[in-house]
Protein backbone atom coordinates (compact mmCIF):
# COMPACT_ATOMS: atom_id res chain seq x y z
CA UNK A 1 0.00 0.00 0.00
CA UNK A 2 0.81 3.64 -0.39
CA UNK A 3 -0.07 5.87 2.26
CA UNK A 4 0.56 9.92 1.77
CA UNK A 5 0.77 11.17 5.30
CA UNK A 6 -0.21 15.25 5.17
CA UNK A 7 0.21 17.68 7.60
CA UNK A 8 -0.75 21.07 7.37
CA UNK A 9 0.81 24.75 8.69
CA UNK A 10 2.43 24.87 12.07
CA UNK A 11 3.01 20.75 12.54
CA UNK A 12 6.78 21.73 11.65
CA UNK A 13 6.58 23.54 15.15
CA UNK A 14 6.22 20.10 16.82
CA UNK A 15 7.77 19.55 20.46
CA UNK A 16 7.93 23.55 20.96
CA UNK A 17 4.92 24.87 19.95
CA UNK A 18 2.44 24.32 22.83
CA UNK A 19 3.69 21.26 24.68
CA UNK A 20 1.15 20.69 27.00
CA UNK A 21 -1.06 20.56 23.67
CA UNK A 22 0.29 19.27 21.35
CA UNK A 23 3.40 16.78 23.25
CA UNK A 24 6.69 16.89 23.17
CA UNK A 25 7.44 14.82 20.16
CA UNK A 26 9.09 16.42 17.14
CA UNK A 27 7.59 16.31 13.50
CA UNK A 28 10.92 14.17 12.96
CA UNK A 29 10.22 11.34 15.36
CA UNK A 30 6.36 10.91 14.25
CA UNK A 31 7.78 10.78 10.83
CA UNK A 32 10.49 8.16 11.35
CA UNK A 33 8.33 6.54 13.43
CA UNK A 34 5.50 6.56 10.85
CA UNK A 35 7.81 5.37 7.82
CA UNK A 36 9.14 2.60 10.13
CA UNK A 37 5.41 1.34 11.08
CA UNK A 38 4.94 1.33 7.55
CA UNK A 39 7.95 -0.84 6.79
CA UNK A 40 7.16 -3.07 9.29
CA UNK A 41 4.01 -3.77 7.36
CA UNK A 42 5.45 -3.51 3.69
CA UNK A 43 3.84 -0.01 3.04
CA UNK A 44 5.35 3.11 1.70
CA UNK A 45 4.63 5.55 3.51
CA UNK A 46 5.20 9.40 2.25
CA UNK A 47 5.50 11.82 5.33
CA UNK A 48 4.76 15.38 4.25
CA UNK A 49 4.41 19.17 6.13
CA UNK A 50 3.64 22.46 3.85
CA UNK A 51 2.42 25.81 5.69
CA UNK A 52 0.57 26.09 2.29
CA UNK A 53 -2.77 25.45 1.50
CA UNK A 54 -2.20 25.42 -2.18
CA UNK A 55 0.59 23.37 -1.75
CA UNK A 56 -1.49 20.82 0.29
CA UNK A 57 -4.08 20.93 -2.28
CA UNK A 58 -1.43 19.90 -5.00
CA UNK A 59 -0.18 16.90 -2.83
CA UNK A 60 -4.00 15.38 -2.88
CA UNK A 61 -4.39 16.10 -6.19
CA UNK A 62 -0.75 14.19 -7.13
CA UNK A 63 -2.00 11.27 -4.93
CA UNK A 64 -4.91 11.14 -6.95
CA UNK A 65 -2.02 10.97 -10.13
CA UNK A 66 -0.45 8.74 -8.97
CA UNK A 67 -2.86 6.13 -7.45
CA UNK A 68 -2.28 6.60 -3.93
CA UNK A 69 -4.36 3.89 -1.93
CA UNK A 70 -4.55 5.80 1.62
CA UNK A 71 -4.51 9.69 2.35
CA UNK A 72 -4.06 10.60 5.93
CA UNK A 73 -4.31 14.15 6.71
CA UNK A 74 -3.80 16.60 9.54
CA UNK A 75 -4.78 19.50 8.18
CA UNK A 76 -4.34 21.44 11.46
CA UNK A 77 -5.46 25.06 10.99
CA UNK A 78 -6.55 24.60 7.90
CA UNK A 79 -9.19 21.98 9.16
CA UNK A 80 -11.65 24.95 9.99
CA UNK A 81 -11.25 27.27 7.13
CA UNK A 82 -10.16 25.07 4.08
CA UNK A 83 -12.95 24.45 1.43
CA UNK A 84 -10.24 24.06 -1.10
CA UNK A 85 -8.75 20.79 0.93
CA UNK A 86 -12.48 19.76 0.85
CA UNK A 87 -13.18 19.43 -2.51
CA UNK A 88 -9.50 17.91 -3.36
CA UNK A 89 -10.22 15.35 -1.01
CA UNK A 90 -13.94 15.15 -2.31
CA UNK A 91 -12.19 13.80 -5.32
CA UNK A 92 -9.53 11.38 -4.07
CA UNK A 93 -10.93 7.70 -5.05
CA UNK A 94 -8.86 5.96 -2.14
CA UNK A 95 -9.32 6.06 1.73
CA UNK A 96 -9.40 9.13 3.67
CA UNK A 97 -8.44 9.50 7.16
CA UNK A 98 -8.47 12.79 9.02
CA UNK A 99 -6.46 12.98 12.26
CA UNK A 100 -5.35 15.78 14.83
CA UNK A 101 -3.10 15.33 17.65
CA UNK A 102 -5.62 17.15 20.22
CA UNK A 103 -9.30 16.81 20.00
CA UNK A 104 -10.69 19.92 18.45
CA UNK A 105 -13.91 19.51 19.65
CA UNK A 106 -12.66 19.94 23.74
CA UNK A 107 -10.94 22.86 22.48
CA UNK A 108 -11.86 26.52 21.29
CA UNK A 109 -15.43 27.12 19.35
CA UNK A 110 -13.41 27.97 16.24
CA UNK A 111 -12.07 23.96 16.01
CA UNK A 112 -15.60 22.54 16.53
CA UNK A 113 -16.05 23.08 12.41
CA UNK A 114 -14.18 20.82 10.29
CA UNK A 115 -14.68 21.35 6.12
CA UNK A 116 -12.22 17.76 6.02
CA UNK A 117 -14.59 15.73 8.33
CA UNK A 118 -17.21 15.09 5.89
CA UNK A 119 -15.03 14.76 2.83
CA UNK A 120 -13.37 11.48 4.45
CA UNK A 121 -14.03 8.39 5.53
CA UNK A 122 -12.80 8.55 9.20
CA UNK A 123 -11.57 10.35 11.97
CA UNK A 124 -8.98 10.24 14.21
CA UNK A 125 -8.34 12.92 17.38
CA UNK A 126 -6.70 13.02 20.82
CA UNK A 127 -4.43 10.48 20.84
CA UNK A 128 -1.33 12.32 21.07
CA UNK A 129 1.68 12.26 18.46
CA UNK A 130 0.92 8.14 18.86
CA UNK A 131 -2.23 8.83 16.74
CA UNK A 132 -0.16 8.16 13.72
CA UNK A 133 1.66 4.93 14.36
CA UNK A 134 -1.65 3.73 15.36
CA UNK A 135 -3.51 4.76 12.42
CA UNK A 136 -0.38 3.37 10.17
CA UNK A 137 -0.89 -0.05 12.13
CA UNK A 138 -4.53 -0.09 11.60
CA UNK A 139 -3.86 0.77 7.74
CA UNK A 140 -2.30 -3.07 7.90
CA UNK A 141 -4.71 -4.85 9.66
CA UNK A 142 -8.00 -3.43 7.46
CA UNK A 143 -6.11 -4.50 4.34
CA UNK A 144 -5.28 -8.08 6.04
CA UNK A 145 -9.03 -8.78 6.46
CA UNK B 1 -1.79 -6.65 37.85
CA UNK B 2 -3.84 -6.65 34.21
CA UNK B 3 -5.73 -3.07 33.17
CA UNK B 4 -8.91 -3.08 33.60
CA UNK B 5 -10.74 -1.62 30.77
CA UNK B 6 -14.28 -1.05 30.31
CA UNK B 7 -16.19 -0.33 26.88
CA UNK B 8 -19.39 0.81 26.96
CA UNK B 9 -21.72 1.07 24.61
CA UNK B 10 -25.01 3.30 24.25
CA UNK B 11 -28.64 3.30 23.25
CA UNK B 12 -29.70 1.69 20.37
CA UNK B 13 -26.66 -0.21 19.22
CA UNK B 14 -27.63 -3.71 20.28
CA UNK B 15 -28.91 -3.71 17.20
CA UNK B 16 -26.17 -2.98 14.28
CA UNK B 17 -27.94 -3.55 10.94
CA UNK B 18 -28.30 0.03 10.02
CA UNK B 19 -24.61 0.63 9.52
CA UNK B 20 -25.09 -1.40 6.60
CA UNK B 21 -25.77 2.11 4.49
CA UNK B 22 -22.21 2.99 5.61
CA UNK B 23 -20.68 0.48 4.56
CA UNK B 24 -20.13 -1.91 7.56
CA UNK B 25 -21.83 -4.42 6.35
CA UNK B 26 -23.65 -7.20 8.83
CA UNK B 27 -22.06 -6.15 11.36
CA UNK B 28 -23.42 -7.37 15.45
CA UNK B 29 -22.67 -6.13 18.40
CA UNK B 30 -21.39 -10.24 18.96
CA UNK B 31 -18.49 -9.62 16.58
CA UNK B 32 -17.89 -6.36 17.98
CA UNK B 33 -17.74 -7.89 21.27
CA UNK B 34 -15.52 -10.80 20.35
CA UNK B 35 -13.25 -8.76 18.54
CA UNK B 36 -12.61 -6.18 21.24
CA UNK B 37 -12.00 -9.63 23.74
CA UNK B 38 -9.30 -10.80 20.96
CA UNK B 39 -7.88 -7.72 21.09
CA UNK B 40 -7.59 -7.45 24.80
CA UNK B 41 -7.01 -10.16 25.52
CA UNK B 42 -3.41 -10.51 22.93
CA UNK B 43 -2.13 -7.50 24.85
CA UNK B 44 -2.97 -8.49 28.58
CA UNK B 45 -5.88 -5.87 29.48
CA UNK B 46 -9.06 -7.34 31.10
CA UNK B 47 -12.15 -6.10 29.86
CA UNK B 48 -15.98 -5.55 30.30
CA UNK B 49 -17.91 -5.22 27.00
CA UNK B 50 -21.57 -3.98 28.30
CA UNK B 51 -24.65 -1.77 26.09
CA UNK B 52 -27.33 -0.26 27.65
CA UNK B 53 -30.31 1.48 26.14
CA UNK B 54 -31.49 3.05 29.44
CA UNK B 55 -29.84 6.36 30.70
CA UNK B 56 -30.03 5.45 34.86
CA UNK B 57 -28.24 2.32 33.88
CA UNK B 58 -25.47 4.31 31.46
CA UNK B 59 -24.69 6.62 34.43
CA UNK B 60 -24.00 3.93 36.99
CA UNK B 61 -21.20 2.31 34.33
CA UNK B 62 -19.90 5.36 34.00
CA UNK B 63 -19.42 6.22 37.89
CA UNK B 64 -18.46 2.43 37.47
CA UNK B 65 -15.79 3.57 35.36
CA UNK B 66 -14.19 6.28 37.07
CA UNK B 67 -14.03 4.14 40.32
CA UNK B 68 -12.84 0.50 38.71
CA UNK B 69 -11.26 0.98 35.75
CA UNK B 70 -7.87 2.54 34.60
CA UNK B 71 -9.34 3.43 30.63
CA UNK B 72 -12.74 3.86 29.12
CA UNK B 73 -13.69 3.13 25.65
CA UNK B 74 -17.49 4.86 24.82
CA UNK B 75 -19.56 4.41 21.71
CA UNK B 76 -22.11 6.71 22.67
CA UNK B 77 -24.53 6.40 19.66
CA UNK B 78 -27.55 8.14 20.17
CA UNK B 79 -27.19 9.51 24.19
CA UNK B 80 -25.30 12.43 23.15
CA UNK B 81 -28.18 13.94 21.35
CA UNK B 82 -31.01 12.17 23.02
CA UNK B 83 -33.59 15.14 23.98
CA UNK B 84 -34.07 13.42 27.55
CA UNK B 85 -29.98 13.13 28.50
CA UNK B 86 -28.34 15.58 31.09
CA UNK B 87 -25.70 16.61 29.35
CA UNK B 88 -23.86 18.03 32.24
CA UNK B 89 -24.35 15.13 34.18
CA UNK B 90 -22.93 12.99 31.02
CA UNK B 91 -19.76 15.39 30.47
CA UNK B 92 -19.29 15.38 34.21
CA UNK B 93 -18.77 11.34 34.67
CA UNK B 94 -16.24 11.79 31.52
CA UNK B 95 -14.19 14.40 32.86
CA UNK B 96 -14.18 12.58 36.14
CA UNK B 97 -12.62 9.78 33.98
CA UNK B 98 -10.19 11.95 31.96
CA UNK B 99 -9.21 14.02 34.92
CA UNK B 100 -7.80 10.94 37.17
CA UNK B 101 -5.34 10.58 34.14
CA UNK B 102 -7.23 7.47 32.81
CA UNK B 103 -7.68 7.14 28.96
CA UNK B 104 -10.73 7.64 27.98
CA UNK B 105 -11.68 7.62 24.12
CA UNK B 106 -14.96 8.30 22.24
CA UNK B 107 -15.76 5.72 19.29
CA UNK B 108 -18.23 5.48 16.45
CA UNK B 109 -18.57 2.90 14.04
CA UNK B 110 -19.45 4.96 11.02
CA UNK B 111 -17.76 8.67 10.63
CA UNK B 112 -20.64 10.66 12.38
CA UNK B 113 -19.81 13.58 10.54
CA UNK B 114 -20.51 12.53 6.60
CA UNK B 115 -24.01 13.32 5.48
CA UNK B 116 -26.43 11.55 6.64
CA UNK B 117 -24.86 10.09 9.88
CA UNK B 118 -25.99 12.86 12.29
CA UNK B 119 -26.68 10.82 15.17
CA UNK B 120 -24.59 13.21 17.39
CA UNK B 121 -22.04 14.95 18.13
CA UNK B 122 -18.65 14.33 20.06
CA UNK B 123 -18.41 14.91 23.76
CA UNK B 124 -18.06 17.89 25.36
CA UNK B 125 -16.09 17.26 28.55
CA UNK B 126 -14.40 20.79 29.56
CA UNK B 127 -11.47 19.53 31.12
CA UNK B 128 -9.12 16.25 30.49
CA UNK B 129 -8.38 14.64 27.46
CA UNK B 130 -10.74 12.67 25.97
CA UNK B 131 -9.39 10.92 22.05
CA UNK B 132 -11.67 10.77 19.53
CA UNK B 133 -12.52 7.49 16.30
CA UNK B 134 -14.93 7.64 14.34
CA UNK B 135 -15.44 5.33 11.15
CA UNK B 136 -13.46 2.39 10.87
CA UNK B 137 -16.45 0.25 11.57
CA UNK B 138 -15.46 -2.49 14.23
CA UNK B 139 -12.09 -1.51 13.82
CA UNK B 140 -12.82 1.85 15.47
CA UNK B 141 -12.67 -0.29 18.70
CA UNK B 142 -9.26 -1.87 17.22
CA UNK B 143 -7.53 1.40 16.82
CA UNK B 144 -9.14 2.67 20.53
CA UNK B 145 -7.86 -0.80 22.39
CA UNK B 146 -4.55 -0.26 21.19
CA UNK B 147 -4.39 3.61 21.84
CA UNK B 148 -5.64 3.14 26.03
CA UNK B 149 -2.70 0.12 25.88
CA UNK B 150 -0.41 2.49 24.59
CA UNK B 151 -1.60 5.33 26.69
CA UNK B 152 -1.28 2.92 30.17
CA UNK B 153 1.77 1.47 29.49
CA UNK B 154 3.56 5.23 29.05
CA UNK B 155 1.13 6.24 32.65
CA UNK B 156 2.46 3.12 34.85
Amino acid sequence: MNIFVINGPNINLLGSREPEIYGHDTLDSISKECIEQGLKDGNNVKFMQSNYEGEIVEWIQSAIKEKIDVIVINAAAYTHTSIAIHDALKSFPGLKIELHISNPHLRESFRHISFVSPAVDAVVAGLGADGYSHVIELLADLQRS
Amino acid sequence: MKKKLLIINGPGLSDLSNFNEFGHDNLTLEKVQKKCLETCDSLGISVDFCQTDDQAELSNYLLKASKEFDALIINPAAYSNAASLDPDLYASNIEAMANQKKPVIEVHIANIFQKGVNINSPIKASEGNVGFVSGFGIHSYDLAIRAVNKQLSQKS
